[in-house]
This record gives structure tokens, sequence and C-alpha cells, in this order.
């Protein structure tokens, strides 16, 4: 577990240089002395169930760099990696205290396919997901050098031969859509986890594997490198990004639920909000807040990911309905998932 | 990519006017190379609200400046008082710590700093050159063939089992086990965890590192007065600059042995995930495999410490090719600086070395310049630096295990670690005073999860098929370079023995 302090930014790195230490966070904020009596009088803390440097951690910096503001305090993200997010996810079920004071975040998908294959020690309603960032959806991709121009090639090649699909991990909503592909048209894909993104790219680019499979956003802004052939979503998220790829369910007439591969999303313990709900309340208010603030949009910018993929506000009852569907398809490929077939 | 003679001449003068960036951030990598736990990789992040408020070029100088100083400043603990302070200087001890040991403190710092600053400028002129044919280099070391680089250095094991066959790999085979502790890295089920959380993700390796060098050795040392023997201590007394001076000589001497291990450090590099902990004890396999004297390996012999020196600073310029060519980073450390490039708009790639060619070649020429600086910086220390050898062990070792259980805690922050690296450290102890040698469960322990890595895809590759390690043409060829890199000493001692003993049966007969 590493911890950083969330100021990415140019304005806060000279505002925590130059002001007094202790009346830095409040005196800066508009909204900090009004909140500072009550909630939150301390620093947020965050567990992250991935490494540093990732897209969790890119998306988390985005966004608490202008949630801070409206709550009056920092954010200390802890980063827990291990064993596709179960390291995480135990150590904040274990330990965080049940106050408000004390978040996760993670990607919904990979992390809830997780929970599908392998069951964890904890109660999973003892904690739900709210403040969703992003709608990334899985992507089937080539390298730029590859021979494969159009995803009906790959599964022409797929039928002649086994094909090896560079994945993040196997609990992971893209790896299902290559799997239930391969199920759907015949052709044999053999799943080979990577761990994580950086490496499934390394995969697909030096052309040990034949294609790879990820949420669309790290691909489309490397778009010289690499060729994205099939999402699957029932859109294309960003068609300017992503020209010539097919609509996975529309191009084989298949029925898979929107395969987002990457929804970041804050974690919570129930617990926390039926003892504080004033306190749960407040966190969403802000929240609600930055997703209108163009200071945020900003931020998001910068990241170069397409900005059609992040969420513009976030909905309970679509989070609650991806979780649902999600924990449903892996389910009915569990098979697949755990290599039983 | 095409060279441009004029372009890297302007680079380098332009970096130059960056001395007020890169000496800051050369004191700071030596400092956090040293110190156990602390790499360039966490500075950078702690350092990320300075680094992205500066402007991208600077950054990227301070950035590429302090990796590369770190690399060096991670082998002053590992020479001095046997604390690599990070995977990449593992295999630094094995002959620097004994030169300290027998008074040679002062040198071993002079050959160690001559050798990686040599190997890591060398290692960047070649980048800047070979760079289109460099970046070539992870299209072509696929999961098979990394099986037999893996090998080359676990086949250290061997080498030192060979002195004591049964115990070497006993020792060997342990530090393997201890490897696979962790979740699997296909089905992510854990094995050997023993219910702990804090070892699904594998064995941390700093604080594996630290306790079966660090703690075992404070351990070992309170035994005694000084960690240096008698010889050691006469031999302190009497050092001065000549020491510093006979140090530079003698690496300067083995320039062939600097270039050659640090160009296996740069290929290593290269392949995105690899490193300098596997760089380096290739390296050492290779200089102990070429050498005439491979007895003399494990027992303060220069060459043993040329070799994972060169090697590892070889693969600092290494770990940033990937990056820049493809957008993959190579090490952690690159991976950080990805973060901060992008923050910046900077986008990886190709097309980089046609629009910015001052951001594409820059961390190469900052690197260049970073050595250049650092050998006329660090060199006159080397002498202050050797002095902390001749602190009582009363004090020398509380300071140790204070320091280490730090560092252990630090990467992870688990109070996990710290236990564990005490545990290591018994482990360690306990296989000092039997008899078996710490550095083959290291060995181990570093090499073994990444020998499961690439051994498990590539058998998940080939749907199980064994003979997958046989399936390209490369490996095969590394294959057969280690088969003979391991028998061929063999042959070479047998012959040398027969030939000693038809010498001496001739000169009997003279007689």
């Amino acid at each position: 577990m590493s911890e950083f302090k969330l100021h990415p930014t140019r304005r806060g790195f000279m505002k925590g240089s130059t002001a007094a230490a202790g009346l830095g966070a409040l005196t800066l904020s508009p909204f900090g002395p009004a909140f500072a009596a009550k909630f939150p009088s301390r620093n947020i803390k965050v567990y992250v169930p991935t490494r540093e440097g990732g897209g969790a951690d890119r998306n988390l910096r985005a966004f608490t760099s202008i949630w801070k503001n409206y709550l009056g305090v920092n954010f200390q993200a802890s980063f827990y990696p291990g064993a596709a997010g179960r390291v995480g996810y135990e150590k904040y079920m274990g330990i965080a205290k049940p106050d408000c004071y004390e978040l996760l975040f993670g990607n919904m998908g990979p992390e809830v396919l997780n929970w599908v294959v392998k069951k964890p020690t904890f109660d999973l309603n003892a904690m739900f997901y709210f403040g969703q960032m992003d709608r990334d959806p899985g992507i089937i991709f080539v390298g730029r050098k590859s021979k494969f121009k159009h995803i009906d090639e790959i599964v022409a090649e797929g039928k002649k031969r086994t094909m090896n699909v560079g994945v993040s991990r196997l609990a992971h909503p893209a790896t299902l859509g290559v799997l239930a592909l391969g199920r759907h048209t015949g052709a044999r894909f053999n799943v080979i986890p990577l761990s994580g993104g950086k490496n499934t790219r390394a995969g697909v680019a030096t052309g040990e594997m034949d294609f790879g499979a990820l949420p669309s956003g790290g691909i489309a802004r490397r778009g010289k490198n690499f060729r994205i052939l099939a999402i699957f979503d029932n859109v294309n998220p960003i068609p300017d990004k992503i020209k010539n790829a097919v609509l996975v369910n529309k191009h084989f007439g298949m029925d898979l639920p929107p395969l987002i591969a990457g929804a970041r999303a804050f974690g919570i313990k129930r617990a926390a909000v039926d003892k504080y709900p004033d306190r749960f309340k407040i966190l969403t208010d802000t929240m609600n807040k930055v997703y209108g603030d163009p200071a945020y949009w900003e931020v998001l910018k910068k990241t170069k990911v397409p900005m059609a993929l992040f969420t513009k506000s976030s909905s309970q009852a679509e989070i609650e309905k991806y979780v649902k569907d999600i924990t449903a398809i892996g389910e009915k490929y569990k098979d697949l998932l755990t290599g039983k077939t | 990519m095409e060279f441009d003679p004029g372009l890297f001449i302007g680079l380098f003068a332009r970096t130059f006017t960056f001395w007020w960036v890169i000496l800051p951030a050369i004191f700071l990598g030596l400092i956090v190379g040293a110190i156990p736990g602390f790499s360039a990789a966490n500075t950078i992040i702690i350092l990320l609200p300075l680094t992205l408020a500066m402007d991208p070029e600077v950054g990227l100088i301070f950035m590429v400046a302090l990796y590369a100083s770190s690399r060096m400043g991670a082998g002053i603990p590992a020479i001095l008082v046997n604390i690599p302070g990070t995977a990449g200087a593992a295999a630094t001890p094995l002959d620097g710590y004994p030169m300290t040991k027998q008074g040679r403190g002062q040198q071993a710092l002079a050959i160690s700093f001559v050798s990686s600053v040599f190997g890591g400028l060398l290692a960047t002129v070649i980048t800047l050159l070979a760079m289109p044919w460099l970046s070539q280099v992870a299209y072509y070391l696929f999961s098979v063939e990394m099986i037999v680089v893996m090998l080359f250095g676990i086949s250290l094991i061997a080498t030192i089992a060979a002195r004591d066959t049964l115990k070497g790999l006993i020792a060997g085979f342990f530090g393997l086990m201890i490897g696979y502790i962790g979740a699997d890295v296909v089905y992510e089920t854990p094995r050997g965890t023993f219910g702990f959380l804090e070892l699904y993700d594998k064995v941390p390796l700093i604080p594996a590192l630290v306790g079966l060098f660090a703690v075992s050795e404070a351990f070992a040392v309170i035994e005694n007065q000084s960690i240096l023997s008698e010889r050691g201590k006469a031999a302190m007394q009497k050092a001065g600059w000549s020491e510093t001076l006979e140090g530079v000589r003698i690496a300067l001497s083995k320039w062939w042995h600097i270039t050659w291990t640090s160009l296996i450090g740069l290929v290593i590099g290269v392949v995105p995930g690899a490193g300098a902990a596997i760089a380096a004890f290739v390296a050492y396999q290779q200089s102990r495999t070429f050498s005439k004297t491979p007895e003399l390996y494990g027992t303060g012999h220069v060459e043993g410490l040329i070799a994972p020196e060169s090697a590892n600073n070889g693969v600092t310029s290494g770990t940033l090719v990937p990056l820049l060519v493809i957008g993959i980073p190579g090490g952690a450390t690159a991976a950080i600086m990805l973060v901060v490039l992008q923050y910046h708009g900077v986008t990886m790639g190709p097309d980089l070395f046609m629009e910015s060619p001052e951001l594409a070649y820059g961390p190469f020429a900052a690197m260049a310049v970073t050595y250049f600086i650092m050998i006329f910086t660090i060199l006159p220390l080397a002498r202050y630096m050797s002095q902390i050898t001749v602190v009582s062990t009363i004090y020398m070792s509380p300071i140790i295990i204070s320091f280490t259980l730090v560092g252990a805690f630090v990467p992870r922050q688990y109070m996990f670690d710290m236990y564990l690296a005490l545990v290591f450290g018994v482990i360690g102890y306990i296989a000092r005073k039997t008899g078996y040698h710490t550095a083959a469960i290291l060995i181990g322990v570093i090499l073994g999860p990444l020998l499961e890595t690439y051994f498990l895809r590539a058998l998940k590759m080939s749907e199980g098929d064994l003979m997958v390690i046989f399936s390209s043409t490369l490996a095969n060829v590394l294959w057969v370079a280690l088969a003979a890199s391991l028998v061929l000493p063999y042959l070479i001692q047998r012959r040398r023995r027969l030939r000693r003993g038809q010498e001496a049966a001739a000169g009997g007969t003279t007689e």
C-alpha cells in the first residue's frame, strides 16, 4: 500500500507551498469553512485496489482535485493492489471505519466479476457503489503492424487455429466479451491474462498476442499504435476516435449487455451511510457539483482520454443495473472465466 | 528516428544548461537510492505536485536525473553494509561487501561509481545511436525467450551450489518456493499465503531483500566489534585518496568488462517488465562464466562488482526505449514518468520523434549529462562514505535494523512488511550460521515469480504443450547458450586442473 496526497494542479501546488499549512485547505476553498465545523473535518481516505499509475489512479486524481474544493479537505489515496482487486476490497471492508471518512475507488466491472468467480470473505451487500466517473466499453484491438483489418478476419482465422488474446485479467468484462464472441461464432480464442492494461498493450503491440481486449479509452488515445476492430456496446461512444469498428451485438446478432470495462466509481460501507446519512448526503451533493464544474472537465481534458467516455452525472439506478447485469453475465460464463471448459 | 548529429549536439548543449535541475536531482536520487524501500519511482510519486507544476522538459530532466542517480545510490549501502537499496542492487554485495570487509570499501565504491557511470553512459549513447534497432528487441523477446533469460539468472544458484551442492540447491529451491507464494498469474488463486492478505500480491521484495541481507547481517556482525576483518581495519587506517584513485584505475582497466555487461543490461532493460534485478544477476552469472578466475567470485572480486553495477545502470536507458517508441513503460519509474508526460499532453510513440525530438531524445541526453556530472560529484565522497565501516557494530547493528525496518515498511506501508523483514532476517541468520547461501535464497525469491509468470503464460498460449519452450529459433539459440554457459566453465576448470596436474607431474619428473 502506498499513498499520495492529491494536489495535481499547478495552482494547488502553488497554494500549498505558500499558504500556512493549517489554513491552506480551508481558506482556499469557497466551501471549506461552511463544512469544516461539521463534516468533513479531516482528510478523506480512499482505498484503491489497483497500483498507482493506472486508469483508477488517473481518474481518482482528476475527480478529487476538484471535489476537495467543495469539501474543504484533501483526499488521501492508499493503493492496495493484488489478486485482481481482492486485497483492496478485503482491506477496505476489514479495516475501514464506517464513518464516511473512508471510501473505496475501483473499477466496478472487473471487480464485481471477481466476486462472481471467487466469493469474498465479506458480505457483498455490506457495501455499494456511488459516483460513477466513466463508462468505457470493452473493445477488441490489434497492433499497428497486425495483418487483421476487420473483426471478420479475426473470427475467420479463429476458426482455422487457436488465437491468443491478450487481456488484462480473466475476470474482466472485455475478456467476457471475447469468450462470448468465440462461443457464439465457433472461433477459438485463448485468453491470456497479462496482469494489467500496460502489459496487455505491450503484448499486442509487440505481436506476441494475436489481438487484445481492453477498455476503449487507453487504446483510442494511442490511436497511432493500435486499431480498434470491435466494440462490446450498443453504441460507439467515440465515433471520431473509433472509425471502422463494428458493434459486436449488431454485427454478429448477439444479445450481450453493454460490457462496460471501465466503470470507475466510489464505494462505501452501507453501515457508514446508515449511521451517517447526513454525511453521505454531503458527499453526494458535493460530488454532483463536481460533474458540473468546468474546471473538472479541464482536468479531464489533460488526461487525453476521450471526453465522451466520462459520465456527466451519476445515476444510482444505472449503477445498480450495471452491477446486476455484469453479475448475471458473469454467472452465465463462469465456466469460461474459471477455465473449467 | 534518424541520426542527426546537429540535433544531438544541440540537445546535449541545451541539457547542460539545466545543471541547476540535474544537480539537486542527483543528490536526492543518491539519497533515496541508498535508503532501502525508497526508490526513484516512489520518490517521483511523492514529488508529483512538483513535477506536474514544472515545465515538461524540466520535469523530464529532473525525473531522469533522479532515476539514474538513484540506481547508483542503491549500490552504496549494498557495498558498505550489505544492504541493497533496491532489488536491482541485490547482486552488488556478492563481491562488493567482501571487499569492504577486507578494508577496501573506498576502492569498491570507486569501482562501483566508475562502472555505473561508464556503463550507464555507454548504454545511453548506444541507445541514442541505435534506437530504431533497439526498439525492435521487444518484438523478439517473448515469454518463451524470457524463460531462458530468467534461467540464465537462476542458474547462478547452481554456480553457488558448486561450492556445496546440496546446501546451495536447498537454499535456491527454498527461495523459489517463497517466490511462488501469492496469487497465481492466470486464475489469481492464492497459494501458500497462510491466510495473510498481505501475501496475495507475492512476497514483497524489499522486506525479503533487507531481511535476508541486512537484518541477518546486523544479527551476525553484533558478534564482532567491527564489520571489518583485522586486516581490513589495518587497511582502513592506511587508506587515503589513493584508494579512490586506485579504484578508478582498476575500473578503467576493466573497460571491456564494463562495456559488455552494460550491454546485457541495456538489452534486458528494453524488454518491458524485465528490470534491473534480472539484468544484474544475468550479468554476474555471465561475468563468472567467462572469467579466468571464477573461483574468486564471491570473495571480493572486482569483476563480480563491476558486472552487476554496470548492468543495472545499462537497464536505466533501456527501460525508456519502449516508453518513448511504443508508449509502453519498461519499468515502474518509466510508468510514473508516463503519467507526468501525459498530464502535460505529451503523447508517446514514433511520432514523438518527429513532432518533439527534444522530448523524445531529451531523456537520453539528460541521462548522459547526469552520468557525466555525477562522476565528478560522487567520486570525492567515496573516501568519506567508506568511513561508516569503522563504526562499531554496537551502534551499527541497531542503526541497520531500524533503517531497514523503516525501508521494509515504506513501499507498501504495511506493518506486516516490517515483521516479514524480521522473519527473513532470522531465516538469513540461520542460513549464514549453517552454511546456506542467502544469495541463493534471494535469487529464488526475486526471479522465481518472474520465471513462473513467463512459464505459465507460455504454457497457456500453447494450451499446455510443454514443448513450447523449444518453439522459437531465438529461444533455442538461447537454450544452447545457457547450456554452454553451464557446462563450459566446468570443462574449462577440468582442463585447467588436468594441465596443472600434468605440469606438476612434469616438474616432479624433471626434479
